[in-house]
């Protein structure tokens, strides 16, 4: 577990290089009604291990936000999402607790918990990031209509390259 | 300072949480042009409702010194009407404004108590003595007449209201010379009956009850109500008519206190 911090550096620097060197070339369709977005950077925020500290891990994923907000030119908007969607992590690991509990010094991995543990808690973690992050960035309730039509074709494909980056790394914490 | 640092221990994450937020949504505001703009307009929405609600509470509370001034506008002007005065005119030069005296003045007043629901019903009026209401003034609205001064103290005053068992009021129907007595029968507080309209005189319903120059109470030609039906009782000579009165006695909340300037001087002849 000593390794943790330098994963999770490790981690943190690749899904940001991933996310706007090779996704965001990637979005199309800003304007119109069908709209991809692929994030894939929340993925970070998933893996973080269960015992880290709630301020690392704000600190840390507003971090991550706020290198992804520079280079979308989108100041702040990925920075907020990623800070309320880390500070509600512990909701849906909470819901998706298994019957024995948590081993507090891993992280909620697929190699950990199972695929199908895993899809459910990234799926929750990932739709709540989406849509908090298309909500803010339309930032206002007007645009509710387009906010969930933006979350609802964004969010297969997030979780499609989330799923096959877990399968080809599978890391364990 | 033990304190403080347990506090952030406790509350740390939710702190640090909050700082975050801040900081990001004032990033977004600041450094997008979209947002920024979203968000100033909203600003703006919210100050407006704002300024809104202050206003009304504002006006809640200048309400009654408006409606002191108004009444006080009012007066003027119904000072100024021709039933206010007393004219001298004898011949048609001496027609005009000069000629003519005046013969009522009022007293604007609010109603501090009201009843409908008995068969004797009273007014309270917050005008007394010492503002020149007396016993036996007549009591108006915008709308018609509310009733009879009954009694004063220095500051308050008791009204016997139209809705009174023993109210006898001296009405006229509008354009015709036939005139009778209004009183209540109880009932409807939106209901009043005219008597004693002789059985030859010729009105529809939907004419027009006004007060007459016959009492002393209040000045002739006020609006009380519409004829809403009429019935000939067998072996009299004389009408019952159904008066619908204009004013709704049960919200009646600022008045008028009728004062005949000539009282005294009618009263010697009686």
């Amino acid at each position: 577990m000593t390794n943790a911090i330098p994963i999770n550096i490790a981690r943190f620097i690749g899904l940001f290089l991933l996310q706007v060197l090779f996704f965001k070339p990637l979005s199309w369709g800003w304007e119109g009604p069908f709209y991809i977005n692929v994030i894939i950077y929340p993925l970070f925020i998933i893996l973080l291990p269960l015992r880290t500290p709630m301020p690392a891990a704000l600190i840390s994923s507003f971090a991550m936000g706020i290198l992804v907000d520079a280079a979308y030119n989108s100041w702040g908007v990925h920075a907020a999402a990623s800070v309320l969607t880390v500070y509600l992590r512990p909701l849906p690991l909470k819901w998706l607790q298994p019957r024995d509990g948590y081993n507090v010094n891993h992280s909620p991995t697929k190699k950990r918990m199972g695929w199908q543990w895993f899809l459910a808690y990234s799926g929750i973690v990932i739709a709540f990031h989406l849509f908090v992050y298309f909500s803010l960035d339309a930032f206002s309730p007007v645009y509710l209509k387009s906010i969930l039509l933006k979350t609802l074709y964004s969010f297969p494909l997030s979780m499609f390259f989330i799923v096959i980056l877990i399968a080809i790394f599978n890391p364990e914490d | 300072m033990r304190g403080l640092l347990q506090l952030f221990a406790a509350y740390g994450g939710f702190l640090l949480f909050f700082v975050l937020e801040a900081i990001s949504f004032t990033l977004i505001v600041q450094l997008n042009q979209r947002q920024g703009e979203i968000a100033s307009n909203s600003y703006g929405m919210a100050t407006a409702y704002f300024d809104q609600a202050s206003d009304w509470v504002t006006d809640y509370w200048g309400l009654k010194n408006e409606v002191v001034r108004l009444q006080g506008k009012n007066i003027k002007l119904m000072e100024e009407l021709d039933n206010a005065r007393y004219s001298n005119a004898v011949n048609r030069d001496t027609v005009g404004q000069d000629s003519a005296t005046q013969a009522y003045t009022f007293i604007g007043a609010h109603v501090i108590s009201n009843s409908i629901i008995s068969n004797n019903n009273f007014l309270r009026l917050n005008r007394g003595g010492r503002h020149g209401v007396h016993p036996n003034m007549g009591v108006i609205n915008e709308e018609g007449i509310v009733g009879i001064v009954v009694d004063t103290t220095r500051h308050f005053s008791q009204v016997m209201s139209i809705l009174h068992s023993q109210a006898r009021i001296n009405a006229s129907i509008k354009g015709t010379g036939y005139f009778g007595t209004l009183t209540w029968d109880g009932r409807d507080p939106k209901k009043m009956q005219l008597n004693a309209i002789p059985r030859h005189a010729k009105f529809v319903t939907g004419d027009i009850i006004v007060t007459n120059s016959y009492s002393h109470l209040f000045p002739a030609g006020i609006e009380i109500g519409v004829i809403e039906s009429f019935e000939e009782i067998q072996g009299n000579n004389f009408f019952k008519i159904q008066v619908e009165l204009f004013n709704d006695m049960a919200a009646v909340r600022n008045v008028y206190v009728v004062n005949n300037l000539m009282r005294e001087e009618l009263d010697k002849l009686d």
